[in-house]
C-alpha cells in the first residue's frame, strides 16, 4: 500500500488562478522525498491537500488517499492523526502559551490517552527533538530554532505515519540547520519535504519532484535531478554546490 | 499604554509568593482591593497603615525591586492631581483627595504584587477557574500569545516605513502610520486563518 | 481613560460591574452564535491587534503625540458584538498585565470602551453609511463614528466619577467632554484612514464585516444595546436635568429670549447653584451640539478628500482589473 497517493490534484484559488493542474505521484512507505520549486509553484498549496485543510469541501472523489484511504469530510481526524503537516511559519503553530500545552494540544484534541500517558507524550516528543525539560516554557520566548523545534514535537507527539514538513529549514543558522537535519535523519516517518535548501534535499532526500506552475516537472532521484543544471535553472533552482563534492559510491 | 510598556518587570523570579496557587492569589487581590474601596471615611487611615505594612512584608518577600513599583505608582500622580485641582475649583464636598491618593496607590500596589508574582497563564487559568465563559479564555490566550509577534511586526513595518519617508509633515506621517496599522490588520487576519488551519490539522473540532 | 482603583465608590463600581458583566455576556452568546469557527482565533489575534496599534504614536504638536483607541474601528470591521469581545479583552490584559486601570473598576472601564464605544460605534456607522452610500461614505461614516464613540465614552466616564463623588459633574463633563472632543477628531481621522488602508489591501475583509448584505442579527445585539442606554441614563441621566438650567443661563449670556426655554427648564437641581457652573455646563452642551454638526461636517469633507471621485462609485467586491 502507498503511504500517500495523489492522482489528478486540481485545485484553483478564488480569483480564479489554477495552483495545481493535475498532480499525480505516489509515494512509498519509508520514503523520504523532497519538493522542490520556485515560489509560486504551488508547494504549500499542495502541502494543505495533504491532510484535507483544502480544499474547502473534501469530497471523497479519491484525488487524495492516505495509506490507502480516500480522503473525505467524514474521516478528517483520522487522516490527521496519520499525517502530521509541520508549517512555514512556527509562530502560526505555536498558539498555546507554554510548550507542554502546545505539544499536548495534538494528543488532546485526537483524544489519545488520559493526562499521565498525555504527559508522557510531550517528554518523549521534546527528547526527541533536544528539547528536553521546555515544558513549562513559555513559546514567545523561544529562539527561532528553538520554535521550529517546538512545532516538530506538537507534531511528533500524534505520532503520524507521514510527515509532511513546509520550508523547516528557512530561518535557521547553520548550526540550527545541522541539528534539525541531524534530527529529521533520526525519525522513523514517511517524509514528504517542502524545502528551497538544496543541500538538505541531497542530504536527507534520495528522491525528488520538482513542481513549478502547479505541475509535476520532474520525479526521481534526487542526485540525477539536481545534478541537471539545465533543468534547474529551468525552473527557478539551481545545481547545489555540494553535488561537486558528492562522490558515487 | 505606551509608557508602561518598558516598566513591565522582568519574569517572576522564584518565591513562596510565586508559588503560591493563583487563585488564591487572585481572591485575596479582589477581597483587599474591594475592602480599600469600600473603607469606611472613619476607618481608613487605621486599614490603610495595616495593609501597608501587609504589603511591604509581600514585597520583601517576593524580591520585587520597590524602585519599580514607586516608579509605576508615579503614573497615578496625573489622575490624583487632576482630582485634586478640579475638586479645588468645583468641590463636590465628598472628595477626600488624600483618601483617593491612598487608595488607589495601595490597590495598584496589590495588583503589582500578584502581577508580577503569578505568570500570566497561571492568572488565566485561575479567571477559568472562576467559570469565566471558554470563549473569552481563548481570546485572552491567544491575545496575550500574539501580543508580541504583531508588536514587533509593527515595529518592524513602522521602521521600514520610516526608513522611505523623505517628506516631512505630518499628513505624511498619518497617512503612513495609518498605513502600517490597515497592514497590521491585514496580516493579523490572515495569520488567524493560519492559526485555524494549524489548530484543525492538530484535531481541533470546532464547537 | 482607564478608571484607577480608588476612584470609584462601591455602588458606582457594582452597577457598571453587573451591566459590563450582562452587555459581554450577550456580546460573547451573539459570537457564538455568528462567527464560523474558521473566525475564532481572529478574536484573539485582532485583540493583539488592537493592543499593537494602540502602541503606535501619532504626531500632533509640539511633542505631544495621539494613539488609536479603535472601539469603533473594530465594531465596523467585526460587528460590534465582537467588538465588545475584543475591546473587553484588551481591556482585561492591560489590567493584568500592565496594571492599566484598576480591577474594580473594569466593569466601568469595559463599559465605556468596550460596550458603550463599539456599540455607539457601530450604530453611528451603519447609519451615517446609509445615509451617505459608497466608499466616500464609508470613510465619513468611519471618522464621525471614531469620533462620537470617543466622546460618548468620555460622558459615561465623567459620569460615573460624579457619581462616585469623586469629581463633581459640573467640572467633569465640560473637562471630559471638550477634552474628548478634540481626541476623538485623531481617533475618527485615524480610523478613517486605517479603514481605507484595510479596503485597499483587502476589500473582502471590510466587505465581510456586519455591513454585508443579509445576515440575521440575533436579540443579542438589542439586549446589550440597551444595556448600553440604560447605562448611559444610569450614569448621566441624573446629571442632565441641570442642562436646561445651563443652557438657561447661556441664552441669558447671549442675550437670547431665555424666556422661550422656560418650558423646557425643570427644576434645577440643588447643588448647582453656582452661575459660573451653569455656565460651564451649558456651554459645554451647545459646543458638543456645534461640535457634532461640525464634525459631521467634517467627515463628509474628509471622504471626499481621501477618495478619489474615480473610485468613489466602485463597489468594493469589485475585481481588480487585470
Amino acid at each position: 500500500m502507498n503511504a500517500l497517493e495523489i492522482s489528478h490534484l486540481h485545485y484553483r484559488y478564488h480569483d480564479g488562478t489554477e495552483a495545481l493542474r493535475g498532480v499525480s505521484f505516489r509515494v512509498l512507505p519509508g520514503e523520504c522525498i523532497a519538493l522542490l520549486g520556485p515560489n509560486g509553484s504551488g508547494k504549500s498549496t499542495l502541502l494543505l491537500h495533504l491532510n484535507g485543510l483544502l480544499p474547502e469541501n473534501p469530497s471523497g472523489d479519491g484525488a487524495v488517499k492516505i495509506f490507502g484511504t480516500p480522503l473525505a469530510a467524514a474521516n478528517l481526524a483520522a487522516i490527521r492523526r496519520q499525517v502530521g503537516l509541520v508549517f512555514q511559519d512556527p509562530d502560526d503553530q505555536l498558539f498555546c502559551p507554554t510548550v507542554a500545552e502546545d505539544v499536548a494540544f495534538g494528543p488532546q484534541q485526537l483524544g489519545l490517552g488520559a493526562p499521565a500517558e498525555i504527559a508522557a507524550r510531550v517528554k518523549k516528543s521534546l527528547a526527541q527533538v533536544g528539547l528536553a525539560g521546555f515544558e513549562a516554557r513559555a513559546t514567545h520566548h523561544l529562539s527561532h530554532g528553538e520554535k521550529r523545534r517546538a512545532c516538530l514535537a506538537g507534531v511528533l507527539a500524534c505520532e503520524p505515519k507521514l510527515l509532511v514538513l513546509d520550508e523547516p529549514t528557512s530561518d535557521l543558522d547553520p548550526r540550527g540547520r545541522r541539528e534539525f537535519k541531524a534530527m529529521l535523519r533520526t525519525l522513523p516517518a514517511t517524509k514528504l519535504i517542502a524545502t528551497h535548501d538544496l543541500e538538505l534535499a541531497v542530504e536527507l532526500c534520495a528522491r525528488t519532484i520538482i513542481l513549478d506552475h502547479g505541475e509535476i516537472i520532474a520525479d526521481g532521484r534526487t542526485v540525477e535531478l539536481l545534478a541537471d543544471e539545465k533543468l534547474m535553472l529551468a525552473h527557478g533552482l539551481e545545481r547545489p554546490h555540494i553535488l561537486h563534492h558528492l562522490h558515487p559510491h | 499604554m505606551n509608557r508602561h510598556w518598558h516598566n513591565h518587570a522582568p519574569s517572576p523570579t522564584d518565591s513562596w509568593v510565586r508559588r503560591l496557587p493563583a487563585t488564591w492569589k487572585l481572591g485575596v487581590t479582589l477581597t483587599l482591593i474591594l475592602v480599600t474601596v469600600l473603607a469606611p471615611p472613619a476607618g481608613w487611615l487605621p486599614w490603610f497603615v495595616t495593609m501597608f505594612l501587609f504589603l511591604l512584608v509581600i514585597i520583601a518577600a517576593s524580591g520585587i525591586s520597590l524602585w519599580f513599583l514607586l516608579q509605576r505608582l508615579l503614573l497615578l500622580l496625573p489622575f490624583v492631581l487632576g482630582v485634586v485641582v478640579v475638586n479645588a475649583l468645583a468641590p463636590t464636598g465628598r472628595a477626600n483627595w488624600l483618601a483617593i491618593a491612598l487608595k488607589s496607590s495601595l490597590c495598584l500596589l496589590t495588583v503589582m504584587l500578584t502581577a508580577n508574582t503569578t505568570p500570566f497563564s497561571e492568572l488565566v487559568r485561575a479567571l477559568q477557574t472562576l467559570r469565566v465563559p471558554a470563549l473569552l479564555i481563548t481570546t485572552i490566550t491567544l491575545m496575550h500569545r500574539y501580543l508580541f509577534v504583531l508588536r514587533d511586526e509593527a515595529e518592524r513595518m513602522r521602521r521600514a516605513r520610516a526608513s522611505r519617508t523623505f517628506t516631512p509633515g505630518r499628513r505624511f506621517q498619518w497617512q503612513a502610520l495609518s498605513s502600517v496599522i490597515g497592514q497590521l490588520f491585514v496580516r493579523a487576519s490572515e495569520r488567524a486563518e493560519r492559526i485555524y488551519d494549524a489548530m484543525c490539522a492538530r484535531g481541533w473540532k470546532s464547537r | 481613560m482607564h478608571i484607577p482603583d480608588g476612584f470609584l465608590d462601591g455602588k458606582t463600581a457594582a452597577v457598571a460591574g453587573v451591566i459590563s458583566c450582562a452587555g459581554v455576556g450577550l456580546a460573547l452568546r451573539q459570537v457564538r452564535r455568528e462567527l464560523p469557527p474558521r473566525k475564532v482565533p481572529l478574536l484573539g489575534l485582532s485583540a493583539a491587534f488592537l493592543f499593537a496599534a494602540q502602541m503606535v504614536n501619532f504626531p500632533v504638536a509640539g511633542g505631544t503625540s495621539g494613539h488609536l483607541v479603535g472601539g469603533a474601528l473594530v465594531a465596523a470591521l467585526l460587528g460590534p458584538g465582537a467588538a465588545v469581545v475584543v475591546v473587553t479583552t484588551v481591556l482585561i490584559v492591560q489590567c493584568f498585565l500592565f496594571q492599566d486601570g484598576g480591577v474594580l473598576a473594569l466593569g466601568a472601564n469595559v463599559f465605556n470602551m468596550a460596550i458603550v464605544n463599539s456599540v455607539a460605534g457601530f450604530v453611528i456607522f451603519k447609519t451615517m453609511r446609509r445615509v451617505v452610500p459608497g466608499k466616500r461614505g464609508r470613510v465619513a461614516a468611519m471618522a464621525f463614528a471614531g469620533w462620537c464613540a470617543t466622546v460618548l465614552a468620555a460622558i459615561c466616564c465623567a459620569g460615573q466619577l460624579a457619581w462616585s463623588g469623586t469629581i463633581a459633574w459640573s467640572a467633569a463633563f465640560p473637562a471630559m467632554t471638550l477634552v474628548h472632543m478634540l481626541i476623538g477628531l485623531g481617533e475618527g481621522v485615524i480610523s478613517a484612514l486605517v479603514l481605507l488602508a484595510v479596503e485597499r489591501a483587502r476589500p473582502d475583509l471590510v466587505a465581510a464585516g456586519p455591513h454585508a448584505a443579509g445576515g440575521q442579527r440575533g436579540g443579542e445585539f438589542l439586549g446589550y444595546g440597551l444595556l448600553a442606554a440604560l447605562g448611559v441614563a444610569l450614569f448621566v441621566a441624573p446629571f442632565a436635568c441641570a442642562w436646561p438650567d445651563g443652557l438657561d443661563a447661556v441664552a441669558e449670556k447671549l442675550g437670547f429670549a431665555h424666556k422661550a426655554l422656560a418650558p423646557l427648564v425643570t427644576a434645577p437641581a440643588a447643588d448647582y447653584r453656582m452661575p459660573g457652573i451653569h455656565w460651564a455646563l451649558g456651554a459645554t452642551a451647545v459646543a458638543g451640539a456645534i461640535g457634532t454638526l461640525v464634525v459631521f461636517t467634517g467627515s463628509l469633507l474628509l471622504g471626499r478628500w481621501l477618495v478619489p471621485s474615480s473610485s468613489h462609485h466602485e463597489s468594493p467586491l469589485a475585481q481588480p482589473r487585470a
